[in-house]
């Protein structure tokens, strides 16, 4: 699925933010990619992504290689990728329905057929009653599930989420993560970025290690034993709460 | 509705805003340019038609102490020249009192023209298509009239050709430069929507839209802009070359065609807006194309 060989990144005649990275990454897996800040963990998915090119090194997305692709493949190959960005990137201008709606139209989809789609969607992730509001309407909370309804509206492959609990409290972050999980199960390969490593301990996920531009890989329960947070106890997969808090405040979806 | 609007919010920033009229002054000047020469060529073609069908025999009486009755005997002779040589249909004396009249705008009504020595003018019209060979012409009747000359105004319309082709080269030259400014000014404003908008477009890339999808939503408003200045300054050119007709009119000046408008000239000015409007929008499109293609 994802493929990293010896793959170096530098910013013009920067330091080496990634120094012969090699990943192996399966269809249908679940990583973390956790590293201090600055670590190099936004410019590892974005090679993900698409949107850099490594300085030197292979890498290859749906058993294709990126560097042989055309434009016009690349942009086909991003289709079946969603992202979830730190910053969401939602565009102001534009009602939550065309946001989400905005892959699909991008792709060549007819509105009419887009519509019924992405107000399921919409409703899956509680914002129901705010299909026409603007992003700046929208809390935080709120404005993160509608990019996550973008990321996922087309179906993706592939799940990269760059930091998807920086700007919300644990409690989200968690189900946030929940929602990950049961989209995982569903087939979708998954990577998420975090820097809060308390946070990932809870889940028995890989998880990719970024210092000092190398990487190792870990499990997640190593760092349940090393780290100084208390183990949550474990969970029945029953008890799950996936369903995202519907007003994206703490507490209101107990 | 869901999605109908454009993407990228072109229409509500001012980026956008100045070009019609730029455009308008552009075509305005082009459109002037154009009928300008092609008025010229109207004028050039008439006058040839007017002119090249005459010639003038010129016999000198200046330098001679002839009798008249000897100006008269020489001047039938070579009236009789003329009308038998091959291309000339007919010959006719120009008399001293037409003379005069010729000469009046230039030198005023005065009794004086009798003492003046004026030439002995024979207007000649001959066949414009197998016209008479002027340098034999002229051999022929320096035999019988030492020093005459024949003027087939030649020289003056080859003065005139090269004006109406000089207007020409200079319209042309005009709509050159006016069409480089249009499509650099285009060039400015599409990456000045593309640098204000660059989140949008960005996002669009990255969640897949080919270059041609996201150079769309650029080219349709340049299409628009670029069509509204067309109209704005095609409709200013032909007030304006109404307005010069009406004031060429009063003054009555016989030497110039009417300024009316021909069909074609019609449909040259009814082609501007969209000639403007595409090169707009192709402008826009690869201004977009080769923005693009720097971002990986
Ligand atoms: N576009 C860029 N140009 C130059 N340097 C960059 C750029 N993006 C990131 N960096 C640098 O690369 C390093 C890693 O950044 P980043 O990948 O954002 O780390 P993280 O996401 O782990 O915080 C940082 O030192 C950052 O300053
Ligand atoms: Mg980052």
């Amino acid at each position: 699925m994802v493929r990293f060989q010896d793959v170096s990144l530098r910013y013009g005649a920067g330091p080496e933010i990634l120094d012969r990275v090699s990943l192996d990454l399966a269809p249908g897996s679940f990583h973390f990619v956790i590293g201090a800040s600055g670590a190099g963990k936004s410019s590892l998915l974005k090679m993900m992504y698409l949107a850099n090119r490594p300085t030197s090194g292979r890498i290859s997305l749906f058993g294709r290689d990126v560097a042989s692709l055309s434009r016009h493949d690349a942009a086909l190959l991003r289709r079946r990728i969603g992202v979830v960005f730190q910053d969401f990137r939602l565009l102001d201008h534009l009602s939550t329905l065309d946001n989400v709606a905005l892959p699909l139209k991008v792709s060549g989809q007819r509105s009419d057929e887009i519509r019924k789609d992405v107000v399921e969607l919409l409703t899956w992730v509680g914002l129901a009653d705010h299909l026409d509001a603007k992003p700046a309407t929208l809390s935080g909370g709120q404005q993160q599930r509608v990019a996550i309804a973008r990321a996922v509206v087309s179906r993706p492959s592939l799940l990269l989420a760059d930091e998807p609990t920086g700007n919300v409290d644990n409690r989200i972050a968690e189900r946030l993560l929940y929602l990950f999980e049961e989209l995982n199960k569903r087939g979708t390969t998954i990577v998420v970025a975090t820097h809060n490593e308390s946070l990932i301990s809870r889940f028995n996920y890989p998880v990719i290690r970024l210092v000092r531009g190398e990487v190792r890989l870990e499990h997640a329960e190593t760092l349940i034993r090393s780290s100084d947070m208390p183990a949550r106890p474990p969970v029945e997969p029953g008890d799950r709460d996936t369903s995202l808090p519907v007003d994206g405040e703490p507490g209101s979806a107990g | 509705m869901l999605l109908r609007k454009s993407i990228v919010p072109l229409n509500s920033d001012a980026t956008g805003r100045f070009l019609p009229w730029l455009v308008a002054v552009m075509v305005y000047l082009a459109a002037l340019a154009l009928v300008s020469a092609m008025a010229m060529g109207k004028i050039v073609t008439r006058w040839d038609h007017g002119l090249s069908g005459q010639i003038t025999v010129q016999l000198p009486v200046s330098e001679s102490d002839l009798s008249k009755a000897e100006i008269d005997t020489r001047r039938e002779n070579v009236l009789k020249l003329l009308l038998q040589s091959p291309g000339v249909l007919s010959a006719n004396h120009i008399g001293a009192v037409e003379t005069a009249a010729l000469l009046e705008p230039w030198l005023g009504r005065s009794s004086g023209f009798s003492e003046l020595p004026l030439p002995d003018l024979i207007a000649v019209e001959i066949d414009q298509v197998e016209p008479p060979n002027t340098a034999v012409l002229t051999a022929r009747l320096i035999e019988i009239v030492p020093g005459a000359t024949i003027d087939d105004h030649q020289r003056w319309l080859g003065n005139l050709l090269n004006l109406a082709r000089s207007i020409e080269i200079v319209a042309a030259l005009v709509v050159l430069l006016v069409g480089l400014s249009a499509v650099i000014m285009v060039v400015f404003v599409t990456r000045m929507g593309l640098a204000v908008h660059y989140q949008i477009v960005e996002l669009l890339h990255l969640i897949g839209a080919q270059d041609g999808y996201i150079a769309r939503e650029f080219q349709g408003h340049s299409l628009k802009l670029g069509f509204f200045g067309g109209l704005v300054g095609v409709a200013l050119a032909i007030v304006t070359i109404f307005g010069v007709g009406k004031l060429l009119g009063q003054a009555d000046t016989a030497l110039l065609p009417a300024l009316t408008l021909q069909p074609l000239e019609w449909g040259i000015l009814g082609a501007l807006p969209f000639a403007s409007a595409l090169v707009a929008m192709l402008t826009a499109r690869l201004t977009v194309l080769r923005t693009l293609s720097r971002i990986p």
